[in-house]
């Protein structure tokens, strides 16, 4: 899911810079009343552990991988707004650190990784707990990967729509919908199966260990 | 704090510059302003073109291929529109290698107090998570003279992610305990 620059127009990236700033800014107010020595470090770690998480591959059959996100274990683990800024800061430090991700999709990235996906997972578990807690877990982790996957190809397939020089040829990434909905919906339902149960194993394996550090 | 507005100041001029490069559509322009970050980069534009062809190739490569493709079908040109998105893709990427050698984030985003201590925090745990996966990952490929099988690679993975998980609660409470024992939650 992550863009490069260059694919994304100014008509795209500004509009959600601005919404993506007006969000940042509730965060970090909602955050700095919560903030004290046991919040601010981790938000810390639990941000870096979702750095690494992108980092750590996993294997699919055919040779290739996917990574995960540890978005809805964020979401479930943090709340919304905490990990909407996590992933922002995640996404910011590989843009502007290690130069991985572009920073003209940050704010497209932030918004449907961070804000929707987070957003997502959260209200899929609320609603599911009750039902059942791992299937709430695991549709949790399959939704934070699906649907801002599902908004970042609505975004690309948008684009020569939006950007279009006087000829009618694109400017910005090429192609319309119809290529990018299955090709980033395909995979990413799959990945999505992944993310299901590591967030479900990872928030039971969060709650053994908060337990043991407690005691 | 004069050093500090220094790194604020490149941060501007970097988001100017992203701004005008996605702002100009002209090729030549871009090739310009390719020529001029190149410039700039000085020693470093070796090292700075190649990290650049590391990121992008792939997703260059695809696109490109794709759109080759999509304008034969259609019997159109795809040259126009293949050479200025990847002059602008290069353009961009080469600026923000550029960005990251010469400027140091941390004193960039000095203006906000907690901004820089989150950065901080989650930067140097990254790191020192980073090298720990890199550990994990090495230390696999040396103990399997074959190559280890999916069953092996997501146990491995999944052993990996439960130590990063437990290391990672227990920095966040030795960080707890060093930030109050420090009084910086008592501003």
């Amino acid at each position: 899911m992550h863009i490069p620059d260059g694919f994304i127009s100014p008509q795209t990236y500004l509009p959600a810079y601005a919404l993506c700033a007006g969000l940042w800014w509730m965060g970090m107010h909602r955050l700095r009343a919560r903030l004290d020595e046991a919040t601010l470090p981790y938000v810390a770690v639990l941000t870096a552990l979702s750095f690494v998480l992108m980092m750590v591959a996993l294997p699919l059959p055919g040779g290739t991988t996917a990574h995960a996100a540890g978005i809805a274990l964020l979401a479930v683990s943090l709340g919304v707004w905490m990990a909407f800024l996590a992933v922002s800061m995640v996404l910011a430090m590989q843009a502007l650190l290690f130069g991985d991700g572009g920073i003209t999709a940050l704010a497209v990235n932030a918004l449907a990784m961070g804000f929707l996906g987070s957003l997502s997972a959260r209200i899929t578990w609320r609603l599911l707990r009750p039902l059942h807690e791992g299937a709430a877990l695991w549709l949790a982790g399959w939704v934070s990967v699906v649907l801002p996957a599902l908004a970042v190809a609505l975004v690309l397939g948008l684009q020569p729509v939006i950007a279009q020089d006087a000829a009618g040829k694109p400017l910005f990434f090429p192609f319309g919908l119809r290529v990018t909905l299955p090709a980033l919906l395909m995979p990413h339902a799959l990945v999505g199966v992944g993310e299901g149960i590591l967030t479900w194993l990872g928030y039971r394996y969060l709650t053994r260990l908060r337990q043991r550090h407690a005691t | 704090m004069h050093r500090a507005n220094h790194h604020q100041a490149l941060l501007l001029a970097y988001a100017g510059a992203i701004l005008t490069a996605t702002l100009v559509h002209e090729p030549r322009h871009l090739a310009l302003g390719l020529l001029l970050v190149l410039i700039l980069a000085g020693r470093q534009i070796t090292r700075i073109l190649l990290r650049t062809l590391r990121v992008v190739l792939l997703f260059n490569l695809t696109v490109s291929l794709g759109y080759v493709l999509l304008a034969l079908l259609r019997h159109i040109s795809p040259w126009d529109t293949l050479i200025l998105i990847n002059l602008r893709v290069l353009t961009l990427t080469c600026l923000t290698f550029l960005f990251i050698a010469r400027v140091n984030l941390f004193q960039a985003l000095g203006f906000s107090r907690t901004l820089t201590w989150l950065l901080v925090l989650a930067y140097s745990q990254a790191l020192a998570l980073k090298q720990v996966h890199e550990d994990f990952r090495l230390a696999l490929v040396s103990r399997t003279p074959i190559r280890p099988s999916l069953r092996d690679r997501y146990r491995a993975s999944a052993a990996a992610a439960a130590w990063l998980l437990d290391k990672g609660l227990a920095g966040a409470h030795q960080t707890a305990l060093a930030l109050r024992s420090r009084g910086f939650f008592d501003a």
